[in-house]
């Protein structure tokens, strides 16, 4: 499955993967303010931020003509608003959602292939965000893959024994036939949500996951810090300039 | 709808990031007051069944499958403050590992489905549950959470600036109001069957004492989402009321003076100015948001 290969790259080992969260998530604002607040000399920024964020993921080893791909799911979407937009005769915003919501997701990305999940839920912590929400993203992230692959075991099951939604007939039996499989998928989970929950009060669980290790910010992580998160506005200063 | 980000302008998430945060600090708050103990690993899991239940597809017509949403199952099952930072929690899950929504669009993104949503879905069935309309509450709540959730993103879009046909708009809103019907049949059939299996697993509400409360702001919602979508939908209309009544002058001149255009007039350089203006937008939200969730938190310490 697709999110056990952006586990795998997150997990890796480079310059990137090795700065604080904290630093990699407001280099990831800056980035996301810069493309989201660009209007004038966009072709030129785009272009230009493109080429920095592939030197990114050079540098973070990850492999890029794959999160170049994986960063595309989101142009599907993009493209009818785009279509729509130049039907109203507004060609100009129909180029800019393309490329913002693309290149916001492609540093979405080089952010999340380089930073585990749970460690960058931390880094989100500091800002102040309600840590009972932070420890409900982390179970679910947990159990996400699990409870993901009894739903394929289910349809799978339901498929050899001939069912398809795909079919002309019976069509309310056949939904009746999957709400009661959905019942079942959220009565086994909430079951396991039971186990899972006196689990972890049983090992003394009081509302707070404990950290195997304390991160230390860095003189690195401020110079990485302060150069990225300019960056983008120097790129973005210079596209200006030059595209009056 | 997953907003991503580059969707909306810069007041509209800025604004939409600043209502969301204090909001879900408060509701997080609030739903870890109704348990005893801490239920974070409960939540989570259920979250992540509604992540799998997407996997499981309905028929819809020939050839076509549709699926479940899930915003208001979890607030039939759990209740409304709980299911609200279940959804939050996975926005933030699919924005961040499956680039479904942007960041920066998330604040918009959690007032849609997660808190108006779930609102939405949640107040039919407190008003109703207890009557012989209860069936029909069920349906009514999760047909009004997707539909609600829908036109708020579209409103959003159409404040941002984003046009679009009024054949296309139709067709949109068409497609909306299946969904939001499919979204009702499916909660529905979920529901009766999970009562067959777990009869506790679906949760009354507590008591609908505030019966008038629950139908105004339901209307509220509606009118409010309804609303916003005409005024974006059509702006020269409202424009034109503005002139009318002389205060669309006012208006523009208060919305400009802060930061007039990104760009504080008294810096020369380009950059450099845009880099404040931008630093000094994002220093503002964030104080904004502390010291609302300060605020709220304290009052609720009392």
């Amino acid at each position: 499955m697709h999110h056990v290969v952006l586990e795998q790259w997150s997990r890796g080992s480079s310059p990137v993967h090795r700065f604080d969260p904290r630093a990699k998530l407001v280099v990831l604002l800056a980035v996301l303010i810069s493309v989201a607040t660009a209007a004038r000399g966009l072709p030129l920024f785009a272009g230009a931020l493109f080429l920095l964020l592939i030197t990114g993921l050079r540098f973070a080893r990850v492999p890029v003509i794959r999160v170049l791909t994986r960063a595309a799911v989101i142009l599907p979407f993009t493209a009818v608003f785009a279509a729509v937009s130049w039907l109203a005769g507004d060609p100009a915003r129909a180029f800019s959602l393309t490329v913002k919501s693309y290149l916001s997701a492609l540093a979405v990305l080089l952010l999340i292939s380089t930073t585990p999940l749970p460690s960058l839920l931390r880094a989100i912590g500091i800002t102040g965000a309600p840590p009972f929400l932070l420890e409900v993203a982390q179970f679910l992230y947990r159990y996400l893959f699990v409870i993901s692959e009894e739903a394929q075991h289910m349809t799978k099951a339901a498929a050899a024994r001939g069912a398809s939604v795909r079919q002309w007939i019976a069509q309310v039996h056949r939904f009746r036939a999957a709400a009661g499989a959905l019942a079942i998928l959220f009565a086994r989970s909430y079951i396991r949500a039971e186990d899972v929950q006196r689990a972890m009060l049983a090992r003394g669980f009081q509302g707070s996951l404990p950290l195997l290790r304390v991160t230390k910010f860095r003189t690195s992580d401020t110079v990485f810090l302060i150069l990225a998160s300019l960056a983008p506005w120097a790129l973005r200063a210079a596209a200006e300039r030059a595209l009056p | 709808m997953h907003i991503p980000d580059g969707f909306l302008s810069a007041p509209v998430w800025a604004t939409l990031d600043v209502a969301a945060v204090p909001t879900v600090a408060y509701i997080a708050r609030r739903a870890q007051r109704t348990f005893e103990e801490d239920k974070a690993p409960l939540l989570g899991v259920l979250g992540a069944f509604v992540f799998a239940a997407q996997m499981i597809n309905f028929p819809v017509g020939p050839g076509t499958t549709g699926h479940l949403v899930g915003g208001a199952l979890l607030a039939f099952s759990l209740g409304p403050a709980a299911a609200t930072v279940v959804m939050t929690a996975i926005l933030a899950i699919q924005a961040l590992v499956f680039q479904d929504g942007g960041i920066l669009a998330l604040g918009a993104n959690v007032l849609n489905m997660a808190v108006l949503g779930v609102l939405a879905a949640y107040i039919p069935y407190s008003i109703w549950s207890r009557t012989r309309w209860r069936k029909f509450s069920l349906f009514a709540g999760a047909t009004l959470s997707v539909l609600v959730s829908a036109v708020l993103a579209l409103s959003e879009l159409f404040l941002s600036g984003v046009r679009m046909p009024s054949a296309v708009l139709g067709v949109s809103l068409a497609l909306f109001a299946v969904s939001a019907l499919l979204e009702g049949a499916i909660t529905l059939a979920v529901v009766q069957a999970l009562e067959r299996i777990q009869p506790k697993a679906i949760r009354q509400p507590l008591s609908n004492r505030s019966l008038v409360l629950a139908m105004v702001s339901l209307a509220a919602i509606l009118l409010a989402s309804v609303g916003v979508l005409f005024a974006a939908a059509a702006p020269d209309g409202i424009e034109r009321l503005g002139q009318q009544a002389g205060i669309s002058s006012h208006v523009r001149t208060l919305f400009r003076t802060p930061f007039a255009d990104y760009q504080a007039a008294f810096w020369q350089s380009a950059f450099l100015s845009k880099a404040a203006a931008g630093l000094a937008g994002v220093a503002l939200i964030y104080a904004a948001c502390l010291l609302l969730s300060r605020a709220v938190g304290r009052k609720r310490s009392i």
